[in-house]
């Protein structure tokens, strides 16, 4: 990173969505991930959540990169992001209650996902702000695409509807003309069929991102990339606080 | 007495913290290869998650005396972060051989979503429980339950992966696409201590 | 220790001092924004639930309950009782289950309402169903839980596989009953 090089933008916002998606390759923020996408309105809504703290966080550290002195570093990322978590919880409490309720925990705990954290460390904290804000917003859109398609199959296989809720999220906003999501239930019920729960139980969160993750690593072999593996010390935000466990116990790619 | 122990049986079985509340993910799937760092990596998120506790949930009250309520979730990632970092320093000085065991540990933890969730909970617990008078003390079992949770799904899913290592996967499912599929199958086997609490009238 | 460091250590700590001024600045300033909405919220959301489950009055009066816990008693436009409405709570697979649940001066149930629950979506989640919540309606005692066959009098057909959430529902509904014969038998003691 030291070289200066020529920013591109649409590489910056393109390389979080695919290439490094950070659910899917870099295999960051797993928790939410696991916990949030038992619906694609609870997925998208964590997304959204989770891309404005990355998006505000990565700019302000990035305008700040040159005052905040190096060892302080972490403390004050922290300090920065905790505050714009604190923020949108109180907006996303005052204005979509129902996803406040739904995600529950996992709200404040955007202070703690690693995508966050990560991109301050790895980008926002040398680059300019307009690249940062591109690169946060890049990563953000890489994060909810992910949970919507986590989302999908598991609200598809496990409660047989599909952007149900819809009109508890955005119903104060926009005019749905009393549309409440798709359900496929009583459909599939004349067939004799019900959904399968267990897609929506953690056990189904588990199996449904490991598949997806196989499918991932398929298509990124044909294009002669490497498998998505746990990024191990080089993917954690505190790698430079853990000299040691870097050598011995940290299990590396 | 009897919340106690349906803390500590919710916390370990029926609502384990990584197999069905989905916190501390990162190190269940990261750290879990060899039994020996498992259990170590375990035993340091128990004692931080106490030391936490015991720290945030005095805090908390202090905090709503103020009506600074609001301000939970930095004060309790600053705490934390810098517990963890003074526990650290002081072991090293005065405790060597636990900080051989644990220390290496502590820093990969600061952040764990597990830790700052679990004091979370605490403070959300205290409404959610009022009924059974939720206080201090059960905020440290509550923890410690929490903590006892993650090491007994460390330790089996260790077990399970060392099998993994010598059997014969698809290449495609090779890595973490089999890792997270075992780990599947692992949250699927704790589905059957669901009504464990109410079955044993723990929660009257 | 000489000059430099101590001037590195200053400014380490007074540029981390100044973040977190102007962070909980900023953050006091969106709470002193919002916090009115989300009272609001809360409150409009308490009062919707009354009126959905006791859809006959038009105001509410608290009454207090020996427990600690605020009753409303529901007046018509004319300032008669219409009915009673308590809140209650019980303890479903994943965390408490709040309801409101209204009363008609018979003591039939008007109307369940779940104010919060954390159930597993596609199981205990189904209790918000309305196909679910209608089974309690003009109930008049203590409720059972049964599986697996018709429900007779005083009994709520479980949900399907959702024995714990169904079961927690019933003694939330029955706390309410409680609380209803506790304020009505008060009445008829005076």
């Amino acid at each position: 990173m030291a070289e200066k090089k020529k920013i591109s933008y649409g590489h910056e916002f393109a390389k979080g969505i695919l290439r490094e998606n950070p659910v899917l390759r870099l295999v960051l923020g797993t928790c939410p991930t696991l916990a949030t996408s038992t619906s694609v309105v609870n997925g998208v809504g964590m997304g959204i959540a989770a891309t404005i703290v990355l998006i505000c966080s990565n700019v302000v550290i990035s305008a700040l990169r040159k005052v905040i002195p190096s060892k302080a570093r972490i403390p004050a990322y922290i300090v920065i992001i905790a505050s714009f978590v604190t923020m949108v919880q109180m907006l996303v409490k005052a204005f979509v209650p129902a996803l406040d309720q739904s995600l529950g925990v996992f709200l404040p705990l955007i202070v703690v996902n690693c995508i966050i954290l990560g991109r301050a460390e790895a980008f926002a904290g040398k680059n300019p702000v307009l690249a940062s804000a591109v690169d946060g917003l890049g990563m953000g859109i890489g994060f909810t695409a992910a949970l919507f398609c986590m989302g999908t199959v598991r609200e598809l296989l496990g409660s047989g509807t599909f952007l149900s809720g819809i009109d508890t999220m955005i119903g104060s906003f926009v005019d749905l003309k009393g549309f409440s999501g798709f359900d496929f239930t009583e459909a599939i019920g004349k067939i004799g069929l019900s959904p399968m729960t267990l897609f929506v139980l953690p056990a189904g969160g588990f199996f449904v991102f490991g598949i997806l993750m196989a499918v991932v690593n398929r298509l990124a072999e044909k294009k002669g990339r490497p498998k998505a593996a746990l990024a191990g010390c080089e993917g954690c935000p505190h790698a430079a606080a853990c000299g040691k466990t870097e050598k011995e116990e940290c299990e590396a790619k | 007495m009897k919340f106690y122990i349906a803390l500590l049986v919710m916390g370990v079985l029926t609502q384990n913290f990584v197999l069905s509340k989905f916190l501390g993910i990162c190190p269940f799937l990261g750290v879990s290869k060899k039994l020996g760092t498992a259990v170590g990596m375990s035993a340091a998120v128990i004692f931080v998650m106490l030391l936490a506790t015991a720290a945030t949930y005095p805090l908390n009250l202090l905090l709503e005396k103020f009506g600074l309520g609001y301000l939970q979730t930095i004060v309790f990632i600053l705490v934390i972060a810098a517990l963890v970092q003074m526990v650290e320093i002081v072991m090293k000085k005065y405790l060597k051989p636990l900080y051989n065991a644990l220390g290496i540990y502590l820093p990969l933890i600061t952040t764990n979503c597990a830790v700052l969730g679990v004091v979370i909970l605490n403070i959300d617990n205290i409404s959610e429980y009022s009924a059974y008078g939720f206080g201090f003390g059960h905020a440290m079992m509550n923890s410690f339950a929490a903590g006892a949770g993650f090491m007994l799904a460390m330790v089996i899913f260790a077990g399970v992966r060392s099998k993994l290592e010598t059997a014969d996967v698809p290449k495609f499912m090779r890595g973490l696409p089999i890792t997270l599929v075992a780990a599947s199958i692992v949250s699927l086997s704790f589905l059957g201590f669901t009504g464990l609490v109410e079955g044993l009238g723990l929660l009257g | 220790m000489n000059k430099k460091d101590i001037g590195s250590i200053l400014k380490t700590a007074i540029s981390l001092f100044l973040i977190c001024a102007v962070a909980s600045g900023v953050v006091a300033f969106v709470n002193s924004v919002t916090d009115p909405t989300i009272k609001a919220n809360e409150l409009a959301e308490a009062n919707a639930a009354k009126s959905a489950v006791l859809g006959a009055a038009e105001s509410f009066e608290d009454i207090a309950l020996s427990d600690g816990t605020t009753g409303y008693v529901g007046k018509t436009a004319e300032g008669v009782t219409a009915g009673y409405v308590f809140p209650s709570s019980a303890s479903g697979y994943g965390g408490k289950i709040e309801i409101m649940t209204g009363f008609d001066t018979e003591g039939l149930i008007t109307g369940v309402q779940i104010l919060s629950i954390d159930e597993t979506p596609g199981l205990g989640l189904n209790a918000k169903k309305p196909s679910f919540l209608e089974r309690f309606v003009s109930t008049s005692g203590e409720l059972t839980v049964i599986k697996n066959r018709e429900a007779g009098e005083n009994e709520i057909l479980a949900l399907t596989s959702a024995t714990i959430t169904s079961r927690a529902m019933v003694k939330a509904v029955n706390q309410a009953r409680a609380y209803f014969n506790e304020v009505t038998q008060g009445e008829g003691d005076q």
